[in-house]
């Protein structure tokens, strides 16, 4: 068991409050930091990117965000979210997986976790990172303290890159918030057809930023060529890689495959290879999706 | 006067002998029963005496008593009206008793006379043999059905007139016995089914499942959209799965003649396929409900036990699952009796993906994160664990619909029987018959890894997510998928294609929550 981690409040006017956010209008008067300010402070001298994205999110959602956020972890890039379900919890356990720096902020206050069904979740970032909130230890939710909560993730953040969310303004009031107050606007692509693609469609055709992976978002942050992500180092065989990459256009269920022209049974041995090695997950419905 | 007649009564499965006594003596007219008889049985008084008067014989206007012994025993049915008739003739002197000391007699009597079948023929039949009795009298309609026994004399009698005239020595009224089949080969069981694997069109994953959990008698759930056909495949599994053997055939076959669930009088041949609707409540499953009353999973014995929507199921009704799945078998206990009933059956079960149900068909479904987590949680915990095949059916494209079905029952049945009896073989001296019963000593002793398993099944090791039981029934499942292809060693593909059914989500252990 370890130790509860440390708490601590920060006034606006303390050197410890987060430079950005102390510069934007409306900021917070004070925040209740779980993990302790100095954690924060340092968490947030490095390059920090919020992601942001819906609560409906498909598994190709999910497993790409969870790619960049482990990505971005490990090349020293706190990410920053809100706790939520679907693609901010996704971003919060891909910086997990490598034990990266992450901050998720609180729409009640910093120890009541909201969704109550990510306490293990809230209780790891608490304990690796921090959890932030504006609101006093303890405070119930509010109605408007979501949207509250959300200038709070932006205000941090240098870039706010946005992965699923519908065309709506309440979905996209993440990247609004973050045209207002002069973050970087980036989006991550998926299929056309897809409802939540719509958004960072939206987001991308008005002239956000083209992210397809941790590289991407690092050359948005340090200019192109400066920091290289760092590469996933799983070797396989060039018929284990033809595999995966025809998982990864579409050919995502074992009958696709076979009926793409692949013999069946050599498939079902790459296939579990893949998956045994970590390049492959199975996700919902039995189809296989490249993990991120 | 007195007069003692045999018969049998039915609780649960279970036979008792019960001794019908009559004693008639003078006094006011009075025809009691005593000995713990319920309503079935004391209505008989009314059914025996018109019975016996509209028979051409004399009802004795005396004073009878008729006590079933043994008297603590409580005695259901109406079988025991043949008994009691033959009884109060033997009482009253129109017939003679030596006959009537080593005959069971076993019906419900009209009140014109006839004899009437009564359910559970089969066990009585047994029953009588194991008593020691000389024959069993009962209706035509269930003498081929007593005939099952060998070395027992089955007398058929269309009326009491018949059977007065069988105790009094004659011979009883004319049927063919049904004969049991010595085991049958596989030559013979090229019989038609209503319902052919042949119908199928497309689904090659789903089918190779099917033949997979067929073969080794696996637990299997079937996973995909409305309509794809998951309910159509799983109504074909009985037609692949091997014939009942002969010692089976005569278990199933008991089991549903007590119950009254029997729609021939012939031996059951398939295998039972049942399919109780999600409504079901946990006596209905497991048993219990009132004394001797036996639920589905008995009913499936030896058979298959096929639960649609499996998500729509009470969880309490599912948790109580899991004690037949274990151990084959269930022991009911209430207030007033306990009886342990056979339970081996194969469980197929079909589910939504997802509570909308159209999960992996691109955007058709709108199931958030937590509706998928709420669902999952639903279904995981006591059933997941007990399913080694999770097949994913999916909706077939038009080319599949119109392409040649993958298989037909008759193909998937020979590589059926074929694998299972290369199981029989290898675990004949274990006690059980199929791959999903071995238990951790058998999988040591059977799967015969070659070096190339011993390797997948040691990366599945370290990828550290499959609990010891997960890996426990990933070798059952790889074990008969090499049974099926005949090869001896158990290797690196067949732990492959196991791996690909296996039921856990996640391989990889991803440590946070």
């Amino acid at each position: 068991m370890s130790a509860e981690p440390s708490r601590g409040e920060l006034c606006r006017h303390d050197p410890c409050f987060p430079a950005a956010l102390a510069q934007m209008r409306g900021a917070p008067r004070v925040l209740y930091v779980v993990g302790g300010p100095e954690r924060l402070e340092r968490l947030l001298s490095q390059p920090a990117v919020a992601i942001v994205g819906s609560r409906k999110a498909t598994d190709y959602g999910m497993e790409t965000t969870r790619g960049l956020a482990r990505g971005l972890a490990a090349s020293g890039v706190t990410v920053l979210g809100a706790l939520a379900d679907g693609i901010a919890a996704a971003a919060h356990l891909g910086a997990l997986e490598v034990d990266g720096p992450t901050v998720t902020v609180m729409p009640g206050g910093a120890d009541v976790c909201s969704p109550a069904s990510r306490r293990a979740l809230h209780k790891r970032i608490g304990d690796v990172g921090c959890v932030v909130s504006e609101q006093p230890w303890g405070r119930g939710i509010r109605r408007w303290s979501h949207l509250a909560r959300t200038r709070i993730v932006v205000g941090m953040a240098q870039m706010v890159i946005v992965v699923e969310a519908e065309e709506h303004p309440t979905a996209l009031a993440p990247a609004r918030l973050a045209e207002v107050l002069g973050r970087a606007v980036a989006a991550v692509p998926g299929r056309v057809s897809s409802p939540v693609s719509q958004g960072p469609h939206a987001l991308l055709a008005a002239g956000a930023r083209l992210i397809r992976g941790p590289q991407d978002a690092l050359d948005a942050l340090y200019g192109v060529g400066v920091k290289q992500a760092p590469a996933k180092k799983i070797p396989l065989t060039p018929s284990l890689r033809e595999v995966l990459a025809q998982v990864g256009s579409g050919h995502d269920t074992l009958a696709k495959l076979a009926a793409a022209g692949n013999d069946a049974e050599e498939t079902i041995v790459a296939l579990a290879e893949l998956e045994l090695t970590g390049a492959l997950v199975r996700g919902d419905g039995g189809r296989y999706l490249p993990r991120g | 006067m007195l007069a003692r007649a045999q018969t049998f009564t039915i609780e649960g499965l279970q036979t008792r002998q019960v001794t019908v006594e009559v004693d008639i003596r003078g006094g006011l007219p009075n025809f009691a029963i005593v000995g713990l008889a319920n309503a079935a049985v004391r209505e008989a008084r009314d059914r025996v005496q018109a019975a016996i008067l509209n028979s051409g014989y004399e009802f004795p206007a005396r004073r009878i008593t008729a006590n079933l012994a043994p008297g603590d025993v409580p005695k259901a049915g109406p079988g025991f009206d043949l008994a009691l008739a033959c009884a109060v003739l033997a009482a009253s002197g129109q017939i003679s008793n030596e006959r009537l000391a080593n005959h069971a007699l076993f019906g419900e009597l009209s009140l014109d006379g006839e004899v009437r079948p009564c359910h559970g023929s089969l066990a009585i039949a047994q029953a009588t043999r194991e008593a020691g009795l000389h024959a069993l009298v009962l209706a035509p309609q269930r003498a081929r059905e007593a005939g099952l026994v060998e070395d027992l004399g089955v007398v058929a009698a269309r009326c009491l007139q018949s059977v007065v005239r069988v105790l009094n020595g004659g011979p009883g009224d004319a049927v063919t016995p049904a004969s049991v089949p010595p085991r049958i080969g596989r030559g013979e069981m090229g019989e038609e089914w209503e319902q052919d694997l042949g119908d199928v069109r497309g689904q090659r994953q789903a089918v190779r499942a099917l033949l997979v959990a067929a073969a080794g008698a696996h637990n299997m759930l079937l996973s995909g959209p409305p309509g794809t056909g998951k309910t159509m495949l799983a109504q074909r599994l009985p037609s692949i799965l091997p014939p009942l053997s002969s010692s089976e055939a005569i278990e199933v076959t008991r089991i549903h003649s007590i119950t009254g669930s029997l729609d021939s009088e012939e031996l059951v041949r398939r295998r039972p396929f049942r399919s109780p609707h999600h409504s079901v409540t946990t006596a209905g499953l497991i048993g219990g409900a009132g004394r001797g009353w036996v639920g589905e999973v008995v009913l499936a014995h030896n058979g298959v036990l096929f639960l649609d929507e499996l998500s729509e199921f009470s969880r309490s009704v599912l948790e109580a699952l899991r004690q037949p799945l274990e151990d084959g078998r269930v022991a009911i206990v209430r207030a007033q009796h306990s009886a342990v009933y056979p339970a081996r059956l194969m469980l197929v079960a079909a589910t939504n993906p997802c509570p909308c149900g159209y999960l992996g068909e691109g955007e058709r479904c709108r199931c958030t994160e937590a509706d998928l987590a709420r669902h999952r949680r639903k279904l995981s915990g006591p059933l997941l664990d007990r399913i080694d095949l999770l097949a994913t059916v999916e909706r077939p494209s038009a080319s599949e619909l119109r392409a040649a079905p993958v298989t037909s029952s008759q193909n998937a049945r020979e590589q059926v029987i074929g694998a299972r009896e290369r199981q029989a073989a290898r675990l004949k001296d274990d006690g059980v018959t199929a791959n999903a019963q071995m238990d951790v000593h058998m999988l040591r002793r059977h799967m015969a890894l070659d070096a190339s398993g011993v390797q997948m099944l040691r990366k599945v090791q370290e990828c550290g997510e499959l609990s010891a039981r997960g890996q426990h029934r990933l070798l059952r499942v790889a074990r008969t998928v090499a049974d099926l292809e005949g090869s001896r060693h158990t290797s690196k593909r067949h732990l492959a294609e196991a791996l690909g059914w296996r039921a856990e989500v996640t391989l990889q252990s991803r440590r946070v929550a």
